[in-house]
């Protein structure tokens, strides 16, 4: 097959059907395109934030005198002022995007292969092992994130890459739930029956006639499930169990409030928290923005 | 299946869930790696101690033992002493849940109430200005991290403007003065509900989510239902219209509450954190760090056994709120 008649099959399949009609829903709303918006600039600051960062974020700013320039105010050379250790806020800011967007993503795709691999074969198979995969989604339910998280992180060492994992393997919970209603509505439908009458295997359903149907879903269940991690992986930051040689977002909230200096050093814990409501909030607003996206489950 | 075997089911089922769930909360601690007693080899104790202390604390026995022991003593309500204090585990906790519990069970209800309402609003307002701006308002509250609209509430209103005390739940002198008072005393002091506000606001602003956009979800469903157009040919006024939804349309709402006020235990901590509330959460995050076993795995039974009993209630509550719902599904769907 060549090249264009690859480019031409993956056009016309149904996934990229559905991929672009899902998009062109989303793109027809105001909220949603300012959420993409939004959420391409995290994307793009992800990617080049480290490269355009004016300081190292480490390094520690000092006056033509050699004097440590703690608690500087912006301005021109620091348009979000410096820190407690005089290092400049806009340089960790940038540095901690690309961290905020690696957490995000890795956690979020650890969380969809999980539930959508949980809530299909529950939904589709039935029987002894849906009850078994629905209770052990249960028990998921029952365990509080936060707590659980900060017992692991003891347990395995406060690793960058270990808090990705303990989110990506608790937090899959909710996709698996709303991934299997839909399966199990869509398994009533005429067409499976008749596939499974004319001899599909249930792989071949799966991934012809339900996997396309859910696609748009997942999607953004993916996006909200991106939103969660990065809101916990805070969460975590903020308590100090997450690796402190990683600049975060949450640490720099942290550092302040710990410092006391959130009321009057402003530039310093404002534009990190502001930062992670804007991406959580966006993508949040993707996951909800397109009506009868599994409205009635609670992400917790 | 019979309602009553469906529910005698439900309540096996539960049964088994917090004991498996006491089980794997007994396992996995013990398969962490290192004890309390380690932590006291950091700070240099005499070995000889720690081996009295660990045959003491009954550590020294291998593990079934440890587990039937454990499972006895749970069956009796005995939950152990706490590593740290030396005080029974439950003297420790239980002023805590009640700290914790004041503080979310107000806060939750007054969310579910409120959102609930407004929910309702936009819900009838649909397409309109306020449902479109009331969504984000509330996906944008949220969005904020919990510890971080915390935060915010404190430097805007105790830092800068002095209204509201920064954190605890009572300052010092008074708090000592009323120790020899019953402990719900406290509870009725108007130093207590200063402290209370932000706590309180912050868990209102963030889980105010849940009940507004379920329940404009499932007013939008209801509203489009027959005996509404009914209604409106008889000329019934907008706000008793509004209450005859909401009566048809809360279901969904009051069987999530439940289960939101036990998933409210994680966004918990992190509030009792930031304001430095005497609570479950912020005991769990410094007996973690100390590796109390006892008092930790205790809080998590607890936590865990709220989670399910939350559930179990959901799915006793939607057979008795909607008899439309069938009890003969192989789980109650």
């Amino acid at each position: 097959m060549s090249v264009a008649e690859r480019v031409r099959a993956y056009r016309d399949s149904d996934f990229a059907i559905i991929a672009r009609r899902t998009l062109r829903n989303l793109l027809s709303e105001r909220i949603t395109r300012f959420a993409f918006g939004v959420l391409l600039v995290v994307l793009i600051l992800g990617v080049v934030g480290p490269m355009i960062a004016p300081y190292p974020y480490n390094e520690q700013q000092t006056t033509a005198s050699g004097e440590l320039m703690r608690y500087e105010p912006p301005s021109l050379e620091h348009p979000l002022g410096t820190n407690d250790r005089g290092e400049d806020v806009l340089s960790r800011l940038l540095i901690g995007a690309r961290t905020t967007l690696i957490t995000g993503l890795l956690a979020g795709g650890l969380m969809m292969t999980v539930g959508l691999s949980v809530g299909m074969t529950a939904g589709y198979v039935g029987g002894k092992t849906e009850s078994l995969l629905m209770r052990l989604v249960d028990f998921m339910y029952g365990i509080p994130f936060i707590p659980f998280a900060i017992v692991l992180i003891t347990f395995f060492g406060a690793g960058f890459y270990t808090t990705i994992a303990i989110l990506g393997l608790v937090l899959w919970r909710f996709i698996a739930r709303v991934i299997r209603s839909q399966v199990l509505q869509i398994k009533q439908r005429p067409y499976i029956m008749a596939a499974r009458a004319s001899g599909a295997s249930t792989p071949w359903i799966m991934r012809k006639h339900i996997l396309p149907n859910i696609a748009n879903m997942a999607g953004l269940f993916f996006a909200m499930g991106v939103g969660l991690a990065i809101l916990e992986q805070a969460g975590l930051s903020f308590i100090g169990v997450t690796d402190p040689f990683t600049p975060t977002w949450g640490i720099m909230i942290r550092n302040a409030n710990q410092a006391g200096r959130v009321a009057d050093a402003w530039w310093w814990s404002f534009p990190p928290g502001i930062m992670i409501a804007l991406t959580v909030l966006s993508l949040y607003l993707l996951g909800r923005g397109y009506e009868g996206g599994g409205d009635d489950e609670v992400v917790v | 299946m019979s309602r009553l075997r469906y529910f005698a089911r439900r309540t096996a089922v539960t049964a088994v869930l917090i004991f498996l769930v006491a089980s794997a909360l007994f396992l996995f601690f013990r398969l962490m790696p290192g004890d309390y007693t380690s932590l006291l080899i950091q700070q240099g104790m005499d070995p000889q101690q720690i081996e009295a202390l660990r045959r003491k604390w009954g550590l020294a026995a291998p593990l079934h033992v440890q587990y039937v022991r454990y499972i006895v003593n749970l069956l009796t309500a005995d939950v152990g002493q706490s590593f740290r204090y030396g005080e029974p585990v439950w003297d420790l906790v239980a002023p805590r849940i009640l700290n914790s519990f004041v503080l979310v069970a107000p806060a939750i209800t007054a969310t579910y109430i409120i959102g609930g309402l407004f929910g309702a609003i936009m819900g009838r307002r649909r397409g309109g200005y306020l449902e479109k701006s009331g969504i984000i308002t509330v996906s944008a509250f949220h969005s904020i991290p919990d510890f971080f609209l915390g935060i915010i509430l404190i430097a805007v209103f105790s830092s800068t403007l002095g209204i509201f005390p920064t954190s605890g739940m009572l300052s010092t002198p008074t708090s000592i003065m009323i120790q020899d008072q019953p402990y719900w005393r406290r509870f009725l002091l108007p130093e207590f509900w200063k402290h209370y506000a932000l706590p309180f606001a912050t868990v209102m602003l963030y889980f105010m989510q849940y009940p507004a956009l379920i329940m404009r979800n499932s007013v939008v469903e209801v509203s489009d239902q027959e005996f509404l157009h009914y209604h409106r040919l008889k000329g019934l006024p907008e706000s008793t219209l509004l209450r005859k939804i909401i009566r048809h349309a809360s279901l969904p709402v009051v069987t999530l509450y439940p289960i939101s006020l036990a998933a409210s235990i994680s966004g918990l901590v992190l509030i009792e954190i930031v304001f430095n509330w005497p609570g479950i959460g912020s005991l769990l995050v410094s007996s973690v760090l100390a590796r109390d076993f006892p008092v930790i795995q205790f809080v998590f039974l607890v936590a865990a056994v709220w989670v399910i009993l939350g559930n179990f209630l959901v799915d006793l509550l939607y057979g008795v709120l909607d008899p439309r719902v069938s009890v003969s599904g192989s789980d109650g769907e």
